[in-house]
């Protein structure tokens, strides 16, 4: 059996668990000293600084964080404990951009940064999924899924990304369709229309998916992906919307909610965000509406206020859009539609950053028979092992099965249910990896997939 | 009088503890400072004081959380954290060196608690340097200076214990010199190690809510600074 780290493309070019593109880093011997030129970049244009600064000054190397962190729960690899790879950046700070370290290698030493530390940080930077988890168990509060993100940031400013995560953003940002799936216009045209086919049939109403809707009340970005894999969803929301009597449109201009700057780059964060915000101003909406994605709709609701220049809108979840219509009485829902054991996993960008927890338990709880929680759950879910952007790296599969997703396969098993809802395209990429990798008898599906099968229209 | 107490009642004392409070000053006032910038940068500028300050008490007053992870080392650490507030702070003697130095003084607590929490206070970073020595992933973390503070906070509490019981084995006057160099060492270095989180506990979690807060633009001027005006390519 092959071990996380034989999944190296061990070539003098790629020596990482993820491809990059050879051309992203023309001298890659120097990939040190551009480590160090980009982080400095980053220190003085952002907000990072003082943060460091202030982590690297108190933590304690207590390693509790460890106990928390599925990936290390799963390898027991030291290398794995949060805290020893927060400490590889935190490292670098002290000794090379701190003003006493500084002085100190002018003064005592001559130490330049090593490639391999390099190295070990674009691995174990790409070991961590971001989940945020171990946060939760460090007396002190240090974020280890911010110093990743941040030691992705200055990896990616140095020329070193997962190729998989870039070619979607340039794609997005740069190519001609506009959308990390690389979905031509028309192509997602003639989906909305079989989309809205297949629901006249199996539910017998006409229910559209509106293009171009100047001044609606909403605008729709799913994670784009979900066009092409995600049917089922999509055919919920658009019931939900539908049968609420909400005005939404999606735009043909931009239509993709997904932003992998949240797990890389700051630049393309900021980018992706403006496209979202230029396309819902285009079309005259007063909110933003994101589909069933963890890290879209936290991208979205974190940073569009940040990034929109005081041109914001709110930014609103499928998730409590469909909780509110239910609760105010406009959506009829099956009682017991759905009676195979369900349960939920929580998607970490919305769970434990974010606002979506009780919303969709309760949404779930109204139609269906029997429901049960996997243990932890909630705020202090395990991730599914994908999150961060890895289950978009098809290299890391070895790992996400047999590491950084195990935990989650075995709280799954051990909730004896039929079916796992969760409301993330990401999630259920690599969730059903996971069940299929693991042989558990299990379906994974997204929330309103479930809410389509109970909704009566 | 003994050397020690020299040391402990004259000058010297006097200024490891101004060096160490001013420092701790030092450092408050630049933490907030910085992250007051922060938020004057983001793009976004509210911030769930509530919700951070709520978080940051229940650190502070942690029973319930402890259990949960590693508890032989999260009470061990909880431990020591309580009886070295305890004992260097209502301690009659402590006191006592105190109120020579500055003329300030309060409340002692009574000897035998303070004995009691002083050998909870060996145990705990007893505990705590196995902890480091054999759980493999915290011998992976820890650097030389965790053990040596660590070994340091150990001494000081055997030796002032030993030198309050009749049956200790060793000249006083020299137990009283480490137990002093010692103390006034620990005092000095608090600002310079991770002990400065005794002030700057209250703003980590504040800090790292206000680092989420992007600043507008800033990756765009990161790129500038790298590449020049023609910028980079994706
Ligand atoms: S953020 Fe998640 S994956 Fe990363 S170290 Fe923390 S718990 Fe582990
Ligand atoms: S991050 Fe926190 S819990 Fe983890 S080792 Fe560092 S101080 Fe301890």
């Amino acid at each position: 059996m092959t071990t996380p780290s034989d999944t190296t493309t061990n070539t003098s070019l790629q020596p990482y668990p993820f491809h990059i593109e050879p051309s992203a880093v023309p001298d890659f011997d120097r990939r040190a000293e551009k480590f160090l030129a980009a982080f400095a970049a980053i220190l003085d244009h952002s907000n990072y600084r003082f943060l460091v600064e202030l982590y690297a000054r108190v933590t304690a190397r207590c390693g509790r964080c460890a106990a928390s962190c599925q990936v290390y729960q799963a390898s027991s690899d030291p290398r794995d404990v949060p805290c020893y790879r927060t400490g590889l950046l935190l490292d670098v700070y002290r000794q090379h951009l701190s003003d006493s370290g500084r002085w100190f290698n002018r003064l005592v030493s001559e130490d330049s940064l090593g490639s391999d530390k390099i190295d070990e940080m674009a691995e174990l930077f790409y070991r961590c999924t971001a989940c945020r988890r171990c946060s939760l168990d460090c007396p002190l509060g240090i974020d280890h899924g911010l110093i990743a993100r941040l030691g992705r940031y200055v990896l990616s400013e140095a020329g070193i990304a997962p190729k998989g995560l870039v070619v979607s953003v340039r794609e997005q940002l740069e190519g001609p369709t506009g959308n990390t799936s690389a979905i031509p216009l028309p192509a997602l045209l003639d989906n909305l229309e079989f989309l809205q086919d297949e629901i006249s049939e199996t539910k017998a109403a006409l229910v559209k998916f509106p293009v171009d809707q100047a001044g609606a009340e909403y605008i729709f970005f799913p994670a784009v992906s979900d066009y092409l894999m995600e049917a089922d969803t999509l055919m919920g929301n658009a019931a939900v919307l539908h049968a609420a009597g909400i005005s939404w449109t999606i735009g043909s201009q931009y239509f993709d909610g997904i932003n992998y700057g949240l797990f890389y780059n700051d630049w393309v964060l900021e980018r992706i965000i403006q496209k979202l915000v230029g396309e819902a101003h285009r079309l005259q909406a007063r909110k933003i509406l994101v589909g069933e994605c963890g890290h879209a709709a936290r991208s979205a609701r974190q940073f569009v206020p940040a990034f929109a220049n005081g041109q914001g809108l709110p930014v609103v979840s499928i998730l409590e859009l469909t909780w509110q219509a239910l609760r105010e009485g406009k959506l009829r829902l099956k009682k017991d539609a759905v009676t195979e054991r369900v349960t939920y996993h929580d998607p970490c960008n919305i769970a434990r950053s974010g606002w979506i927890v009780d919303q969709p338990r309760r949404l779930l709880c109204s139609f269906v028979g029997d429901f049960v929680e996997m243990q932890p759950h909630g705020r202090e879910n395990y991730c599914c092992g994908g999150g961060g952007g890895l289950v978009s790296l098809d290299e890391t599969y070895d790992f996400r099965m047999r590491v950084s997703g195990k935990l989650k396969a075995e709280q799954i098993q051990a909730s004896g249910a039929q079916i796992v809802a969760t409301p993330c395209a990401n999630c259920k990429k690599q969730l059903r990896e996971l069940v299929a990798y693991y042989k558990l008898p299990v379906q994974v599906v997204g929330v309103h997939d479930l809410v389509l099968r109970a909704i009566e229209l | 009088m003994p050397t020690w107490m020299v040391l402990a009642k004259g000058p010297v004392f006097l200024f490891v503890l101004t060096l160490a409070l001013l420092g701790l000053l030092r450092l408050a006032l630049l933490t907030t400072w910085d992250i007051a910038a922060a938020i004057r940068r983001a793009g976004f500028r509210q911030i769930p004081y509530r919700q951070v300050a709520l978080q940051t008490i229940s650190w502070l007053v942690p029973f319930g959380r402890l259990h949960r992870n590693r508890a032989g080392y999260s009470l061990a650490s909880f431990g020591l954290h309580l009886s070295l507030l305890a004992v260097s702070f209502f301690l009659r003697n402590h006191l006592d060196i105190l109120r020579a130095n500055t003329g300030l003084t309060w409340m002692p607590f009574p000897k035998p608690a303070l004995d009691a929490l002083a050998l909870a206070g060996i145990l705990a970073a007893t505990t705590m340097l196995f902890h480091r020595l054999y759980a493999a992933g915290s011998r992976r973390l820890s650097t030389p200076a965790d053990y040596l503070l660590l070994l340091l906070i150990l001494g000081l509490f055997v030796s002032g214990y030993l030198a309050g019981r009749a049956w200790n084995p060793i000249p006083y006057d020299g137990l009283m010199l480490f137990h002093t160099l010692g103390g006034m060492a620990l005092v000095a270095l608090v600002p310079f190690t991770k002990i400065a989180h005794c002030v700057l506990f209250p703003l980590i979690r504040l800090g790292t809510e206000a680092a989420w807060h992007l600043t507008p633009q800033g990756g765009s001027r990161v790129v500038q600074s790298l590449h020049g005006a023609q910028g980079r390519k994706l």
